[in-house]
């Protein structure tokens, strides 16, 4: 295929999150305090009044930080740290996006995993004969699991909807396998 | 499928964070641990001392001001452009073209995007599984790819979806007398949750 190494590239940035939202946000934060940081710089040269913090004591109140109240300090430089360190974790960390990637010959093909669930729901309630309101279906990157609520008095045959729900998720060729798991509630819903 | 240049987002991200984090455990640890405030005192004294001697020693011809003033004024308007640069930056990658190819002595034979795109869309908006259907084409390493958008009905196998559009898009293979590199994506959304579900097996 000629396009295997275009689909490679193209799969891997459709289930990763670009961080787009985060860096802009960041940018914006970083023009505002830029820009502010500028015109008191302006107004200390015109020997006008600064806005909020003239660039000198600025610079005097960094360095004396330590001589502030203990408390005050403490908490603030341990969330900003905090807010540091999360930052950091989301630069680094793969930022995986709720989607499975199909294996298909002509194309890449990503699919949301709400519509394998939605999918997986459909024949599981068909299997226990349940009423598809009564089924929830919860897709992750290993698992789905199944979540049905019997009709009071028509018994669930489990293994049937594993056996079911199994043979499902086999036939979509995802390429990550995933796990079913059935789970049914102990109390039935009288006429659904 | 867009250009953005996700390395730079998260080198962006990373970079913030870090400098976060070191001021704000540097600003904790100078209150909370004895050596480090007394560490901290003893080298921002002599820093003091080196920015006061620096704005001294570089006059602005005889205004009385430091140069460096101005230089920090420069360098932050460099950066907010930069800054600027790099939002307008994110997204991006359409493209018109979707074959470009200078085959024969006589020309040029150019498809516009648009071919594909309505083809496809025009095949599958007919198709009960799907609630709507976007196509649209972008820039790969300069290589034009559709990217085929649908949403289903409620309860659609993704296989029997990404089927459908597959034998759409071989179908536009043999009308081009090419194969253009694409993706599908198959989500669910908002408004599949309000449609009703599928009768289809």
């Amino acid at each position: 295929m000629i396009s295997n190494r275009y689909h490679a590239r193209i799969t891997r940035r459709e289930t990763h999150s670009p961080r787009s939202l985060l860096a802009i946000i960041l940018a914006v934060i970083l023009i505002i305090v830029f820009s502010w940081i500028g015109t008191e710089i302006v107004l200390a040269l015109l020997g006008l009044r600064a806005l909020l913090v003239a660039p000198v004591d600025m610079f005097t109140s960094a360095v004396n930080v330590v001589a502030e109240p203990t408390g005050a300090v403490a908490v603030v430089g341990i969330v900003v740290a905090v807010v540091g360190l999360i930052l950091v974790v989301a630069a680094v960390s793969p930022g995986r996006r709720a989607r499975h990637v199909l294996v298909t010959e002509r194309a890449a093909t990503v699919v949301d995993n709400e519509v394998i669930a939605s999918a997986l729901a459909r024949h599981a309630a068909y299997a226990a004969n349940v009423d598809p309101d009564s089924t929830t279906v919860s897709v992750s990157r290993r698992h789905a699991v199944v979540h049905l609520t019997p009709t009071s008095g028509v018994p669930v045959d489990r293994y049937e909807v594993a056996d079911v729900a199994a043979k499902q998720l086999e036939s979509y060729g995802l390429r990550r396998p995933v796990l079913a798991r059935v789970q049914i509630d102990e109390r039935g819903r009288v006429g659904a | 499928m867009n250009n953005t240049n996700r390395a730079l987002n998260r080198l962006l991200i990373f970079f913030c964070g870090l400098l976060l984090l070191v001021v704000g455990a540097g600003a904790a640890a100078g209150v909370l641990v004895p050596a480090f405030r007394d560490w901290w005192k003893g080298a921002t004294t002599g820093a003091t001392v080196q920015v006061s001697t620096w704005l001294r020693q570089t006059p602005l011809g005889n205004t009385g001001v430091s140069w460096i003033m101005p230089a920090i004024l420069l360098l932050l308007l460099i950066a907010v452009i930069v800054l600027i640069a790099f939002i307008t930056r994110q997204g991006h990658g359409h493209t018109g073209v979707a074959v470009y190819e200078r085959s024969s002595e006589t020309g040029t034979t150019i498809i516009d995007s648009a071919v594909p795109e309505h083809a496809i869309q025009d095949a599958l908006s007919r198709r009960p599984e799907f609630v709507t259907s976007h196509v649209s084409t972008y820039q790969v390493r300069r290589t034009p790819v559709l990217k085929v958008s649908v949403t289903c009905r409620r309860g659609v196998s993704p296989k029997d979806a990404a089927t459908i559009i597959e034998d759409k898009l071989r179908a536009l293979d043999e009308l081009l007398g090419r194969q253009l590199p694409a993706l599908i994506q198959i989500s669910g959304g908002f408004r599949a949750n309000l449609t009703k579900s599928t009768r289809l097996q």
